[in-house]
């Protein structure tokens, strides 16, 4: 009922998107220091500061590592990059690994060191950097904002302060990379023109491997002409063989389509991330999700020809200038029938902007063939491809429904509690974590599971629905969500872990906290330390609530395993190694314990960390008084 | 669609709208007079009017906008803790209106160096009906004069009688808490802005001062000259401020449209960081003048905005010279606009903004008025998209509203509950307050499962709050209030057992500074609003969180007293009022009550002679 509701009223806002990035003069202004590095910076880059912003735009000419056939092949981010990208790859559990074309990556290494210079001094001088650039300057665009984003995550500095604008530029990473970049929210970091039939963004989707040649005479044209910036475009590509044009657009055209029909994303294939302006004559729409833009940038292309498709790359000048001015005029919808429905007739004027419409445009050199049925198909993909990146556009709505849920789901929480509180009291002395572990099966603690199973599944989704953008954006921080978080984590993950060892996956998988803890708990790590609180130091005067390590009793679990393994190792390096180990941990509980920082169920006389220390300390005044062989070990003190 | 007159549709007299017009262009004449004052002859009404000043300065006293937090000024927000605070702020969030700080200043001036305040008094004693108004920036000193008054004289009962307000092509003074305010006090229809449909002096303030530094000053002397116009020589710096205002609104205008249409993608707001965007937006009702006669009335603050930017849009691109001379030229015709509206009443309502038709032609009969006028005032497929966001905003906000007011029930069910429990903990001598933090039994359980519940829909409403998608009275409604109330009486000591059971303040520092949550904190404001009690003074749920603060201080520093005896006597000052009061009920004194205890551990010195000792015996 409630999807219903909202999509009643919902609102076509790719247009409205698009006009107001027009508007700000951001573009204009980018593009502008684009079209100075094409002409006065071949294989570099210029810097200019207006006001309190930076602008970095990397020249569209730069050398072609092309000729190297290894250079195409796509690459492992984390195997090439130095750790200069870590955050993207850190804490991630794909399958597969984030992938990037290796000349791009190459190219962008190359400038590395003389960039990270540049930027450093830039830091501090201004408020936020807008980094640019045409073509493959664009991708050397991307990927130094990418650097860039990283960087100042790493010093906890706001990531809102760069924005890379890039046109008319090949995408250059795979699905991994994009969902790593939705995962770190810096989708909005990124905005991507692509004029309508640019062939240039669309040019690494195609098999193109045995026309190596022509691309390499396509793109020597295009650097000639991005040299001399005044030059009349229109007709210009007369001077490129027609079956050089022909051949590179519909081996392009062919695997985009392709493409854009397959179901799920590929692999092994280049997928967007950030959002895509499309700049046609009349208008542009700014569309984020990953398919429709792939979807739009091959019914954009299938409506051109090979002609237009090399000229529209050197067109984003009047392009952007076009849409920049488009602001002054009242723009009326100027065809009949436009529908009643406030979504409906924002999706037919959406289709108008991107020039979509089954309606033959007034005036367009580009089209060779006019097609009817074809523009018909075309419009209808079109449209399901606008609804298809219209995700839950209410997300303070959504935000406002999750809350009503969480306050549905506390209970099982409060539940949880209230079962740790009674083996807190009980005759056994065990807490709640052996309690659980122990009686696994038994009717309470059933119960207790089924509750944390129905919060696990509450907070993933809310992990998915705010990693799909279905959420406001400063979510995350959040106090009432990063406090019910933290709470969650640090009463419930004592759970998991009890459930993850007595169910023997220690044995299949290793130990939890490696190989067994949930990507939810991670990030609820992630949000509080995030949360904008200066850390005080407090003295308690008793022990906490809950214990504030969550994952401490799978350090227990482990210490156990290093304790029984100690007594039966001959291997005297492997022995000390484990004895330092143990050692470790000891220090820490007590560390944790002096802190008043574990809860009371650790020390109960039967707990597992109680029957540890017990265990440990036999061991050590054996050690000491029948093992001379151990001697150097005596109070944890490794004595060469 | 029924036919309805400018005066009928907004309530006021349209003699009164004519000869403000009149009164605010005659104040022009001597700029030498901080205000002119007129009484009329035939009815009770005193008009109060300002010349205009035209020096940059007035208008943008900083970068980027030149506002300022009402708390910079004593005229809108008294300063001092122990007083009733400003109207003109959020009540929960307790964010403070902006305001122009230039206009404000001048207000200041004039109040302080004129007679201007005793002439109102005075107005006021002989129960005068009292008219604020102003064309171009004096318009905006008689919006800030008429919220002066407001907060003066008409929120402390001062005066029963409403002032008026009524402006002519008046920048915009004030951003959308202003609004949201005088929404709340019911005070918006008390303000009427008449806007030409190109007028760009109420759009200037929609642009930073750093886009049009070279041309601000040379528009403002223009606009100066009064009826003598000599624009000619002007066309191209009227045509470059007119692109740059127009350029600034619609970024404005565009951002505010895709936050109305939900629009979630990141770059909103990454973009919006990397530019300024004006603070300020309109309040109360417009009338949009469309320059051949016509008049369209809007309440709606974020259609307005709306309005504002498209209805100077142009229609083609070769208009733009002729469009920035007429958004010069449209300032100074507002008597003569006026006139003519008011002979031929073609005044079209504009309610029911979600709804309305998107293309512009081809209306059904009754829709016909409506978009004739909307097509006069240039509004395309586009313009009409973006009002009826606005109008779906409004709606929604209605459609929370009821949500909220249905879940009343459930609240008062949890309540019952929990005052059931706390009856029943009270015959156990410890009181509910100390059988929840001991919380030994199922019902102890049992009570905080039903807290959990009531958090969970307080949150809700606390979270629309925030976002401000409540409507904005819902703040100051009695029955919420009173609700809101009692369940902050009932519950927030359970919360506080719970803070101190868990220790809570050690992680995090005391209730009071660190973990008090929102939900107290809002609607103990609502209260104090309502009733206009101090700042603070409505703290009676907290009292278990001061108990506790001071019985700790007392554990950690054993035997002093001294240190804290201010604190433990203002503490019994006011248990003993919220005792009498009945805000606070007896169970504090049982036997095994923490309260109870710790008094009982002061130094029977201090005991004897304090002033609850009458309650504590008894």
């Amino acid at each position: 009922m409630e999807t219903q509701n909202s999509c009643q009223n919902n609102f076509e806002t790719s247009e409205i998107l698009a006009t107001f990035l027009a508007t700000t003069q951001l573009l204009e202004e980018a593009w502008r220091f684009c079209s100075i590095a094409n002409t006065t910076f071949p294989g570099a880059y210029l810097v200019e500061q207006i006001g309190s912003v930076a602008y970095v735009a990397f020249s569209g000419r730069q050398m072609e590592s092309g000729s190297d056939q290894s250079c195409r092949n796509l690459v492992s981010l984390d195997a090439e990059d130095g750790g200069r990208f870590a955050p993207l790859y850190r804490h991630s559990e794909e399958k597969e690994s984030i992938k990037v074309h290796n000349g791009i990556l190459k190219l962008f290494l190359s400038m590395y060191q003389s960039l990270q210079i540049q930027i450093a001094a830039l830091m501090g001088k201004v408020k936020s950097i807008v980094i640019t650039g045409q073509s493959i300057g664009g991708t050397t665009a991307s990927l130094s904002a990418l650097w860039l984003l990283c960087h100042l995550q790493s010093m906890s500095s706001p990531t809102s302060t760069v924005l890379c604008i890039t046109f008319g530029s090949p995408l250059f990473g795979n699905e991994a990379l994009h969902r790593s970049i939705l995962r770190q929210r810096w989708g909005g970091n990124f905005c991507h023109v692509v004029s309508k039939h640019d062939i240039m963004p669309r040019l690494l989707f195609a098999e193109i491997v045995n026309h190596d040649s022509k691309i390499q005479s396509l793109l020597n044209f295009w650097h000639w002409c991005m040299a001399s910036p005044h030059v009349i475009v229109t007709g210009l590509s007369s001077l490129l063989p027609d079956d050089l044009k022909d051949t590179i657009f519909h081996c392009v055209l062919k695997d985009l389509e392709l493409l854009a029909q397959a179901e799920e994303p590929s692999e092994s294939f280049f997928r967007p991330f950030g959002s895509y302006v499309f700049c046609c004559q009349e208008g542009a729409i700014c569309v984020e999700n990953a398919a429709s833009v792939i979807k739009l940038m091959y019914l954009m292309l299938a409506t051109g020809s090979p002609s237009c498709s090399i000229e529209d790359h050197l067109k984003y000048g009047d392009y952007v200038a076009k849409v920049s001015k488009q602001f002054l005029k009242a723009r009326n919808f100027h065809e009949e029938g436009l529908p009643d429905s406030s979504y409906e007739a924002g999706v037919a004027l959406a289709l108008q902007s991107s020039e979509l419409t089954d309606k033959e445009p007034v005036q367009d050199l580009c089209f060779p063939i006019q097609n009817s049925n074809l523009r018909k198909e075309v419009a209808i993909m079109a449209k399901n491809c606008l609804q298809m990146a219209q995700n839950d556009h209410k997300p303070n709505l959504t935000a406002a429904n999750l809350a009503i849920k969480l306050s549905k789901i506390v209970p099982f929480r409060a539940e949880i509690e209230w079962y740790k509180a009674c083996c807190d009291e009980a005759d056994d002395q065990m807490g709640y974590y052996d309690s659980f572990k122990l009686k696994g099966g038994s009717r309470r603690e059933a119960r207790v599971n089924l509750n944390r199973h129905k919060l696990a599944g509450f907070w993933n989704s809310v992990i998915l629905m705010l990693e799909n953008n279905m959420l406001p954006h400063d979510f995350d921080r959040r106090e009432k969500w990063v406090n019910a978080s933290q709470f969650y984590k640090l009463l419930v993950e004592p759970l998991d872990i009890a459930d993850y060892y007595r169910t023997g996956m220690r044995r299949e998988h290793g130990h939890y906290i490696d190989h067994g803890r949930e990507r939810r708990y991670e990030i609820f790590d992630k949000w509080w330390r995030d949360r904008r609180v200066p850390e005080e130091e407090n003295k308690r005067s008793k022990f906490a609530s809950l214990t504030q390590d969550s994952c401490f009793w799978a350090r227990v679990e482990e210490a156990r395993e290093w304790l029984d393994n100690v007594r039966s190792e001959s291997d005297v390096t492997k022995r000390h190694l484990l004895w330092h180990k143990i050692d470790m941990f000891e220090k820490y509980g007590r560390k944790l314990i002096k802190n008043k920082e574990v809860s009371k169920d650790v020390l109960a006389k039967n707990s597992s960390f109680s029957r540890w220390m017990e265990e440990w300390k036999e061991l050590k005044s054996q050690v000491q008084q029948f093992h001379p062989w151990f001697s150097d070990f005596v109070d944890g003190e490794v004595v060469p | 669609m029924d036919s309805h007159t400018l005066g009928e549709i907004t309530g006021f007299r349209e003699e009164l709208i004519k000869k403000t017009c009149s009164i605010a262009m005659e104040a022009h004449k001597s700029p030498e007079k901080p205000y002119l004052v007129e009484k009329s002859r035939t009815s009770s009404d005193v008009f109060f009017s300002f010349p205009g000043s035209w020096s940059v300065t007035h208008w943008f006293t900083r970068k980027p906008f030149g506002a300022i937090k009402i708390d910079q000024s004593e005229l809108l927000s008294p300063k001092g803790n122990d007083k009733v605070a400003t109207s003109i702020k959020s009540i929960g969030r307790d964010d403070l209106a902006t305001v122009n700080e230039g206009f404000l200043r001048r207000l200041e001036m004039i109040l302080s160096s004129s007679s201007l305040q005793s002439e109102v008094e005075k107005a006021i004693t002989e129960k005068k009906q009292i008219v604020f108004t102003g064309h171009s920036s004096a318009g905006a000193i008689a919006i800030l004069a008429t919220v002066w008054f407001l907060e003066q004289y008409l929120k402390p009962e001062k005066s029963r009688l409403s002032p008026l307000c009524v402006t002519f092509g008046s920048p915009l003074v004030a951003d959308f808490i202003f609004n949201h305010a005088l929404r709340r006090e019911n005070w918006s229809q008390y303000f009427l802005h008449f806007v030409m449909r190109y007028d760009i002096v109420p759009r200037i303030l929609l642009a930073p001062l750093s886009s049009m530094e070279g041309e601000l000053q040379q528009i403002l002397y223009l606009l100066n000259q009064k009826e003598m116009f000599p624009i000619q020589g002007y066309i191209a710096e009227a045509s470059k401020f007119y692109e740059t205002v127009m350029r600034n609104a619609s970024a404005l205008a565009s951002h505010a449209a895709c936050q109305l249409m939900g629009n979630t993608n990141p770059i909103l707001e990454t973009v919006a960081s990397f530019i300024e965007l004006s603070p300020y937006r309109p309040s109360g009702t417009f009338v949009f003048c469309t320059g051949n006669g016509k008049l369209v009335v809007v309440r709606n603050a974020d259609a307005i905005l709306q309005l504002l930017f498209y209805s100077s849009q142009l229609c083609s691109e070769n208009e733009l010279e002729t469009v920035a001379e007429r958004s010069l030229n449209n300032h100074f015709d507002y008597q003569s606009a006026l006139q003519e509206s008011l002979n031929m009443q073609n005044v079209v309502n504009l309610d029911h903004l979600e709804g309305l038709q998107l293309s512009s032609n081809g209306a059904a009969a009754e829709n016909i008025a409506t978009n004739m006028a909307l097509n006069d005032l240039g509004m395309s497929t586009r313009a009409r998209l973006c009002l009826r966001a606005g109008g779906e905003h409004e709606k929604q906000k209605l459609i929370n509203q009821k949500r909220m007011d249905m879940k009343k029930a459930d609240i008062e069910a949890g309540l019952a509950m929990l005052e059931d429990y706390k009856i029943k903990s009270a015959v156990c001598q410890v009181g509910y307050y100390d059988a929840f933090k001991i919380s030994k039994d199922e019902d102890d359980f049992k009570a905080n499962v039903k807290r959990l519940e009531l958090t969970g829909i307080w949150d809700e409403i606390i979270e629309l709050l925030n976002r401000y998608e409540l409507p904005e009275g819902f703040e100051s409604r009695n029955d919420w209030v009173e609700l809101a109330t009692k369940y902050r009486r009932i519950v927030e000591p359970l919360d506080i057992a719970n803070y101190y059971r868990h220790a809570k303040n050690e992680d995090t520092g005391p209730y009071m500074y660190k973990g008090r949550p929102r939900r107290y904190k809002y609607t103990q404001k609502w209260r104090e609003h309502a009733l206009r009690m101090p700042v603070g003074s409505s703290g009676e749920s907290c009292f278990w969180a001061e108990v506790e603060e001071l019985q700790l201080y007392r554990t950690t520093n054993p035997g002093t007293f001294e240190d804290i005896r201010e604190r433990i006597l203002n503490l019994e000052r006011k248990l003993e009022e919220w005792i009498h009061g009945k805000q606070i009920s007896n169970d504090v004194f049982l036997e095994g009550s923490t309260f109870t205890k710790w008094w009982r551990s002061l130094p029977l010195q201090h005991q004897s002679v304090s002033r609850i000792q009458g309650l504590m015996n008894s």
